[in-house]
């Protein structure tokens, strides 16, 4: 099921933070590989370095020193203007805080990364209202996000990742902001569509617990790669399985 | 990203902050009326000098003279105007006519009646039909047996009483001529003195008598003055053909004679009314007649000079207005950075999910642009209404300008310029807002607050 190709290769990174006089590392020598297909979990406390290894893996940061090749391609030597375009063509992304715009409705929201690749209105709203109807609130279409619960919310956020179709999603704590119930839920969809699509999934998470379900767990403590866990794949029904004893 | 959808974002944004939006706009209707109705007014000003100037003087129109020599001795027969010299400067480019004149002084009367000093004008027929004549009157006829000829609105203000010796300006009575009945007409003005007041024993016979009609009077009645007021203005050719008639081959008064004081034998004219067609022409005409040696006079220095006063008023005019809207410019700029700080986590996710930097500029641009059109748009409707009152309510336009006429003037330039500079406005106030907001870091809508 897993492919040998690395889409993600991250070779002795390094983020130094200088803050007055003192020199705080964020990244220590990072290394790691993420293959194709893979749900991989980033794990580790707060201020242990995660997000700033999501944002560097997604162009929000330059690293100090090292290397990040995504699909073959340098990230920390790309312009700022070559992010923004890796960025829209390659990358979802999925926020704690869902960051929906609200000032659009649902289905406004999922077009809106298809409008700044130009794509027609009618054809994106289209698009939109189908990646909708897959997560589960086609329904709430026309809501607008305060109208929505926090669950809703972020599928809809999900949805909206998943529009433009991308090779890798990145979430970041992704249900940082959920009640323990609505974080099964979107766990479980979020693993069954990118599974299904066969998409690489980034998760930041500090839990433990939600980590346990990816295909590969990154454990990091203070900068530093601390072990890396690769789970024996499962199947949807072990998948089920969990959640029913969950509930 | 699509113009379109940008521009829909823009216009969706505006609208949800409609307060802010109407208030910015508001600043800006007020700038653009300003400047406009500013601008007006010099524009109008500046037109109604110029209606007030071409309605008394032709403002294409070039006086060639003989250039007269400061050398008393030397012969100024290079530079007369002859019928050859009005060939030549019909020929000139943007000419479109020459009409030469011929003056000379008489003395006219009818009953009791004098007028000693009255001036002839011979000018051609173009030239006399670009008179007004009062109702009922007619142009002289070249091809008639007797010199014909027109009086100016006001001559009639130069004819004495013979019997009290008193002038209109003394009396304030205008003299009762009968236009319908023919004046006397005496050419040779010496022999008329010489005989009305002899000296020693040189007895001189009055001089012939000539009974002319006068077939129209300039329009404008003894009270409006205009450029034909104060002469008689009759056919050249006839009056050539009348004085060589009078004065045979003796020297004829005002004509110039050679060094032995002997007459030409041509006809040497005062000057010539050259008429351009258009007056951005007049300058380069004027300039080629000078340059073929005769002196070339016309309006347009006076016209540039008032044209240049008209311009620094519509300057100062319009930076008055100016200020009013570089206020609203700042107003435009301010809430162009409060909206970056409201939308800062907006932006950034827009960023985050791969929004070209260019099209956020352009979103802000458009926005405080499109404040810019609104309020330029409005702010002309505003100031065709103050125009409006300006010029209808209670003779302010009369007030301020002394004279008929809008005073408020705006012309479809003036529209225009307004509304692109409103526009153009808009978007430099909006310009490092937008660049600010095209610099912000997509990490602020990462972080959770």
């Amino acid at each position: 099921m897993k492919e040998t190709i690395p889409i993600i290769q991250v070779k002795n990174l390094y983020k130094i933070y200088c803050v007055g006089e003192t020199k705080v590392r964020a990244l220590n020598g990072v290394d790691f590989e993420i293959y194709k297909g893979e749900f991989c979990a980033i794990v580790g406390t707060s201020g242990s370095g995660k997000s700033t290894l999501l944002n560097m893996l997604a162009g929000l940061e330059k690293p100090t020193k090292g290397e990040i090749v995504i699909s073959g391609k340098h990230i920390e030597k790309l312009s700022e203007k070559e992010l923004v375009a890796f960025r829209r063509e390659k990358v979802g992304f999925i926020f704690q805080a869902y960051n929906l715009l609200n000032t659009m409705n649902a289905v406004e929201n999922v077009a809106l990364p298809l409008s700044f690749r130009g794509m027609a209105k009618r054809e994106r709203i289209a698009r939109a209202q189908k990646y909708l109807n897959l997560v589960g609130v086609g329904e709430q279409a026309r809501h607008m996000p305060n109208q929505m619960s926090g669950g809703q919310q972020q599928r809809v956020g999900i949805a909206r990742a998943l529009v433009v179709n991308p090779q890798i999603i990145f979430a970041d704590e992704p249900t940082g902001n959920l009640d323990s119930r609505t974080t099964m839920e979107v766990m479980r969809l979020m693993q069954q569509i990118v599974r299904k699509r066969h998409q690489t999934l980034v998760m930041v998470t500090h839990d433990n617990n939600l980590a346990s379900y990816a295909d590969r767990q990154i454990r990091i403590i203070d900068g530093k790669i601390v072990d890396i866990t690769i789970n024996t794949p499962r199947e949807d029904a072990a998948w089920e399985d969990k959640r029913d004893e969950e509930e | 990203m699509r113009f379109c959808d940008l521009l829909v974002m823009s216009l969706n944004n505006l609208k949800r902050r409609k307060l802010r939006t109407v208030l910015t706009v508001l600043g800006v209707i007020i700038g653009t009326a300003s400047i406009v109705v500013m601008m007006s007014l010099g524009i109008g000003l500046q037109e109604l000098n110029m209606e007030s100037l071409s309605s008394w003087t032709s403002l294409t129109e070039i006086t060639v003279t003989q250039n007269y020599s400061s050398d008393p001795n030397a012969s100024n027969e290079d530079s007369f105007i002859t019928d050859d010299v009005v060939e030549r400067l019909s020929k000139l480019d943007h000419v479109v006519s020459v009409s030469p004149t011929l003056s000379t002084s008489v003395i006219i009367r009818q009953g009791a009646y004098i007028c000693e000093y009255a001036n002839i004008q011979g000018v051609s027929q173009e030239a006399l039909h670009k008179i007004t004549l009062e109702e009922g009157g007619r142009y002289p006829d070249p091809n008639s047996q007797q010199m014909e000829m027109v009086f100016g609105n006001m001559v009639i203000q130069d004819f004495m009483n013979s019997k009290t010796k008193k002038y209109y300006y003394e009396t304030g009575e205008l003299p009762e001529l009968d236009m319908s009945q023919p004046f006397f007409v005496i050419f040779d003005q010496n022999a008329y003195y010489q005989s009305q007041y002899p000296s020693g024993d040189t007895s001189v016979s009055p001089p012939k008598k000539y009974m002319l009609n006068v077939v129209g009077v300039v329009a404008g009645g003894t009270d409006t003055y205009n450029s034909y007021s104060y002469s008689i203005y009759t056919d050249v050719e006839q009056l050539k053909t009348q004085l060589k008639k009078v004065f045979k081959r003796n020297p004829i008064p005002g004509q110039p004679t050679n060094s032995k004081g002997k007459p030409y034998s041509y006809f040497i004219y005062n000057n010539a009314k050259v008429q351009v067609d258009d007056m951005d022409n007049v300058k380069g005409v004027q300039q080629a007649i000078n340059d073929m040696g005769y002196q070339a006079n016309s309006m347009i220095e006076g016209i540039e000079n008032q044209q240049r006063q008209a311009g620094m008023i519509q300057a100062v005019l319009g930076g008055i207005g100016a200020v009013s809207l570089f206020v609203a410019a700042i107003g435009i700029a301010n809430t162009m950075m409060m909206s970056i700080y409201e939308r800062t986590k907006e932006i950034g996710v827009m960023k985050v999910l791969g929004c070209d930097m260019r099209n956020i500029r352009n979103m802000f641009l458009i926005e405080s642009g499109f404040i810019g059109l609104a309020g330029g748009v409005i702010g002309i409707g505003l100031s065709y209404g103050i125009s409006y009152l300006i010029n209808h309510i209670g003779g302010i336009a009369q007030a301020m300008s002394g004279m008929e006429g809008d005073i408020s003037r705006i012309p479809l330039w003036l529209v225009g310029l307004a509304i692109v500079f409103a526009i153009v406005v808009g978007m430099g106030a909006g310009f490092m807002p937008a660049m600010r907001a095209m610099k912000l870091s997509p990490l602020a809508a990462i972080r959770n607050e």
